[in-house]
């Protein structure tokens, strides 16, 4: 709150100074940062950009040109969101726009882009819809990029994991998909369907729930009476409630996936350590050097905020990094030389290596997805810490479970 | 009515909406977006004073009809490529069918039945959103290709005359004869209908124009936005604020509801930087005008008029 | 198997609904009151016991024990701050202090759920259960809590059973819903009533919303649904009738758990919202209404 009116104030300030001197030079990269800042995930957006902006700034800048980060709450709703990005662009004259780690948000966000020609990326939204219009009408959508992996590359990294992990380790043949009712699991659920056959994981149910659920006695009952090895999971806006009722009830069978809220820091204080034993996808962790900058990221992060990042803490650090990048190489912030700038991003990040698929691939402006580019980890909740389990060059510890859960065929 | 156009309240009005109509040509976008949006807030809130305010009944269900005009609206762009204008005269229309399915069980009922069953009424839509997530876009939001237009003034100009004809048609209606019958059921029905007033049939017609115009002003809201979502139209949280608006602004005034309106939505904004508490202050703020000036801004304002 | 799954779970649940319904029409049947902060109440006792727990590091009894007495605090505050003043004012006509008691309290359900928003986030919060594990019933893994739940509900509603029926006070109480006017030529202070039966409340919305935060969990998303709920089960019941809103309760609990376990998950609510209507158009008053 302090930092928005800070920055607020600081707007201000800066808009009379350029009035009166016309100082060209100095005039700043506006960076809009429209976020959900009262939940778990969002909250780590415009911490991790300004973060990223006061570093660069403390650096000199973009040839000379400071960083400017403008924050809007938009309280997890797509309208809110629209009204912040057509203030963003109309009154407070950004030059691009972060936005958001809910698809609906983004996806609601991505004809404005268009329309008033801003770019904007999105730091932690999954669904395939985002880069596939970008695909299928470029001239119009070019100006959204999607800065986190899609639910396609989601499930394709849970897969490569899961062989590793389950299937060569403790011979599981058999699972349950749950995942909640929204645009991003759409396309991770056809992901799975397809990759966990082809790993030896048979799928013996799959159940999609509402994310307004609070009582998942009666989901887990039901994935209980197949007898699957593991259950798979793809949730985001729950988190909480299924992981201490799991717990709670003592449901035998290891969870193992994405689950977004685990990737916070907070996750055990949260549900009272029900967390224990949670296995969930993650681009980057605490304490995980996924490059030599994922380290000191997190470490400044926790200094200045008292707490870890989010996964989306991550990307919307590296965002504001690669942004910085492009206007630089641009030599401008004008929105057209800024998205030709942005495509031929190679930006070594907190997460990986980051590139954008082209105008011809199917998900054009998307982040791109494997080796020596970005694989994503598994990590695992043990003893309150959040461990990386996959892959092996960064794996710090073995898979281990609470006592209620039975590993049958280990 | 007649009296109306001599009133200093119709000078009064006049002279607001003319300085209104020249706001785009010296106001920022910005501002232009935020008192549109405001604007077909207030025809929410009026639609429901007429409704409530002068029929006496606690409608927590105003969303249920916005919500029915927005999403039919949207959906019927989003699946069938109609152009916009369409849309949003069958969205209107959807709204009124909603209405009259909404009046048949609640027009049975008075007092809490009555807000239950519009309440409910707001839930079974909310879920039916949900459980309909491939055609509505489910729990956050439809994402609509068209819109009407990108530029401000126009969007502005729109939602002001919008505002205007609606004003005149609600503030016409409760001044008419059938304003006053509803008026008298409010407050004593048993009497109003001893004196051979039709309530049943005039409390009907209250619904119909309140859903019309509560349908249109979503659907035109929806394609001002270019997105439908349960936060924006249904939820009950708007349905509270658009109650609150016209309590704010005084009720069986109809234009001291569009004037709450606008000043929540605008209060909203300026509380801004106050990030997250924003809405703690507007509410705190809502809640000391219920309790210590219970006639609203415009309450006061015309009984001083009314006794002069 | 699944029949008796579903009448353990249906049984907590609807206990649950019991007991959160039961102080809401208390209060309704005394002083006409709808309090439209029920739900923010509810969850402010859960987040309460669950800081208690994570921020303060007490122990689980003594969390819920701070969580119910934060809910008797919140529910004299809205008594006072909020209903008595309306109730009392004279610029407000009195068939319209209805309207105005239920658009003050969602308000002030508001102002308290954005407090939880602003100092705990919008984040479910589960609060540490008294006691953990589970036990087996004829073959049902069935958690300890859960069975906890029930029992705490019922001896909550039999402990006020007894107090209505067999206390001085409790009798008062009883006459004062049957007839406000009555008691008062009886004597009997309305005021002092009213306050008993808010203590009342809010000791019966705290124990709720504690063991809701233990069962399920909750979060400031929690609020706007809780309150609706408690609503519809207080008015399918029959306004003001307690047994009324005991038998809706395990209605609406049943309902949606048969719906649950049999349909999907996704549609719990919606039979019992059909219900709900359906009940208003053939008998307004409810189930156990008078009119």
């Amino acid at each position: 709150m302090t930092t928005t009116f800070r920055s607020l104030l600081g707007a201000t300030a800066l808009g009379l100074v350029l009035a009166s001197s016309q100082a060209l030079a100095a005039d700043p990269i506006k960076i809009g940062v429209i976020a959900e800042a009262q939940a778990i995930a969002g909250a780590s957006i415009p911490q991790a950009a300004q973060l990223a902006a006061d570093e660069i700034n403390a650096k000199g800048g973009v040839d000379g040109r400071k960083i400017e980060i403008i924050t809007y709450d938009n309280h997890s709703s797509s309208a809110d969101s629209v009204r912040a990005f057509q203030r963003a662009v109309n009154e407070d004259k950004v030059n691009i726009v972060i936005a958001s780690y809910i698809s609906e948000v983004v996806l609601a966000l991505e004809p404005w882009a268009a329309r008033l020609k801003t770019p904007f990326i999105t730091p932690g939204a999954a669904s395939n819809e985002i880069s596939k219009a970008v695909h299928a009408d470029y001239e119009k959508n070019k100006y959204t990029f999607h800065g986190y992996l899609t639910s396609a590359a989601l499930a394709q990294s849970v897969c490569d994991a899961a062989k590793d992990l389950l299937v060569d380790q403790k011979h599981m043949k058999t699972a349950v998909i749950m995942s909640e009712d929204a645009a991003w699991t759409k396309p991770l659920d056809i992901g799975y369907e397809d990759c966990l056959p082809k790993i030896g994981l048979k799928v013996l149910d799959h159940i999609r729930f509402s994310p307004d659920t609070t009582d998942f006695t009666p989901i887990f009952n039901k994935i209980e009476g197949s007898k699957p090895d593991v259950i798979i999971t793809g949730i985001s806006h729950v988190g909480v409630q299924p992981t201490v009722q799991w717990k709670n009830q003592q449901v035998p069978i290891p969870m193992f996936g994405i689950s977004s809220q685990a990737t916070n820091s907070t996750f055990s204080k949260d549900t009272n350590d029900a967390s224990e034993g949670v296995i969930y996808q993650g681009v980057s962790g605490t304490g995980v050097a996924v490059t030599p900058k994922s380290i000191p990221f997190t470490e400044a992060f926790k200094a200045k905020f008292g707490n870890f990042p989010s996964y989306c803490g991550y990307t919307a650090y590296d965002e504001v990094y690669y942004i910085a990048d492009a206007v630089k190489r641009a030599g401008s912030t004008d929105a057209d030389k800024l998205v030709a700038a942005l495509e031929k991003t190679d930006w070594v990040g907190t997460i990986g290596r980051t590139q954008f698929y082209g105008k011809d691939d199917p998900f054009t402006h998307s982040i791109k997805y494997g080796k020596g580019l970005i694989t994503g980890l598994m990590l695992q909740w043990q003893d309150s810490q959040q461990v990386a389990v996959w892959p092996s060059d960064v794996a710090k510890a073995k898979l281990k479970f609470p006592s209620f859960i039975k590993v049958t065929t280990n | 009515m007649a009296s109306f156009f001599k009133s200093r309240l119709f000078f009064i009005s006049i002279a607001i909406v003319i300085v209104a109509a020249t706001l785009p040509l010296y106001m920022s976008g910005y501002v232009l977006g935020l008192l549109t949006v405001a604007f077909y807030f207030g025809v929410f809130a009026m639609s429901w004073d007429l409704l409530f305010g002068f029929a006496g009944e606690v409608n927590f269900g105003p969303t249920f009809l916005i919500g029915v005009g927005a999403y039919t609206a949207g959906i019927l762009n989003a699946q069938t490529g109609w152009s916009v204008y369409p849309c949003i005269v069958l969205g209107a229309l959807a709204a009124v069918i909603a209405g009259l399915v909404l009046a048949l069980p609640a027009l049975r009922v008075r007092g809490p039945y009555f807000g239950l069953t519009t309440l409910v009424a707001v839930l079974i839509l909310q879920n039916f959103i949900v459980v309909f997530a491939d055609l509505t876009g489910g729990e956050i939001g439809l994402t609509i290709p068209d819109v009407i237009t990108i530029n401000a003034g126009a969007n502005y100009w729109i939602a002001l005359g919008f505002m205007t004809i609606s004003a005149l048609i609600l503030y016409g209606l409760a001044q008419s004869p059938i304003g006053l019958v509803l008026q008298a059921s409010g407050q004593d029905p048993v009497q109003a209908g001893a004196l051979g007033f039709n309530i049943v049939k005039h409390k009907l017609a209250a619904f119909i124009v309140s859903a019309f115009f509560s349908g249109l002003s979503g659907a035109l809201l929806v394609f001002y936005m270019g997105t439908a979502s349960v936060g924006t139209v249904v939820d009950i949280a708007v349905g509270v604020n658009v109650i609150v608006a016209a309590v704010l602004g005084g009720r069986r005034t109809v234009l001291g509801a569009a004037l709450g309106a606008i000043f929540l939505i605008v209060a909203g904004e300026f509380l801004r930087p106050t990030g997250e508490l924003a809405t703690f202050i507007v509410s705190a703020v809502a809640l000391l005008v219920v309790l210590f000036f219970p006639g609203g801004f415009l309450g006061a304002a015309l009984s001083h008029e009314g006794r002069s | 198997m699944l029949a008796l799954q579903i009448l353990i779970d249906g049984f907590a649940i609807s206990a649950l609904y019991a007991l959160g319904a039961t102080g809401f029409t208390l209060i309704f049947g005394v002083s006409g009151v709808l309090n439209l902060s029920h739900g923010a109440i509810m969850v402010l006792a859960a987040v309460a016991a669950w800081a208690a727990a994570s921020v303060l590091h007490l122990g689980s009894y003594s969390g819920a024990l701070l969580g119910v007495a934060v809910a008797v605090v919140a529910s004299f505050a809205t008594y006072f701050a909020v209903v008595q003043p309306i109730q009392k004012s004279r610029r407000i006509a009195t068939e319209e202090k209805e309207i105005f008691i239920l658009t003050s309290t969602l308000l002030w359900g508001i102002m308290i759920q954005e407090l939880i928003a602003y100092f705990f986030t919008n984040n479910a919060k589960t609060v540490l259960p008294i006691v953990e594990g589970v036990v087996n019933i004829f073959g049902e893994r069935t958690t300890k809590n859960e069975i906890f739940t029930a029992v705490v509900c019922c001896v909550s509603i039999g402990l006020l059973w007894l107090l209505v029926n067999r206390t001085r006070t409790g009798k008062a109480v009883l006459a004062a819903s049957m007839n406000p006017r009555g008691v008062t030529l009886l004597g009997l202070e309305l005021g002092s009533i009213y306050l008993v039966v808010w203590g009342i409340y809010g000791i019966l919305a705290g124990i709720a919303g504690v063991l809701l935060g233990m069962f399920l969990g909750v979060s400031s998303y929690s609020v706007g649904p809780l309150t609706a709920s408690a609503f519809s089960i207080v008015v399918l019941g029959g306004l003001g009738s307690v047994s009324g809103s005991l038998i809706a309760a395990f209605v609406v609990g049943y309902l949606e758990t048969i719906t649950a376990y049999l349909i999907s998950p996704a549609y719990r609510t919606i039979p019992a919202l059909l219900l709900l209507v359906a009940v208003m158009y053939v008998r307004p008053q409810g189930l156990l209404g008078r009119r």
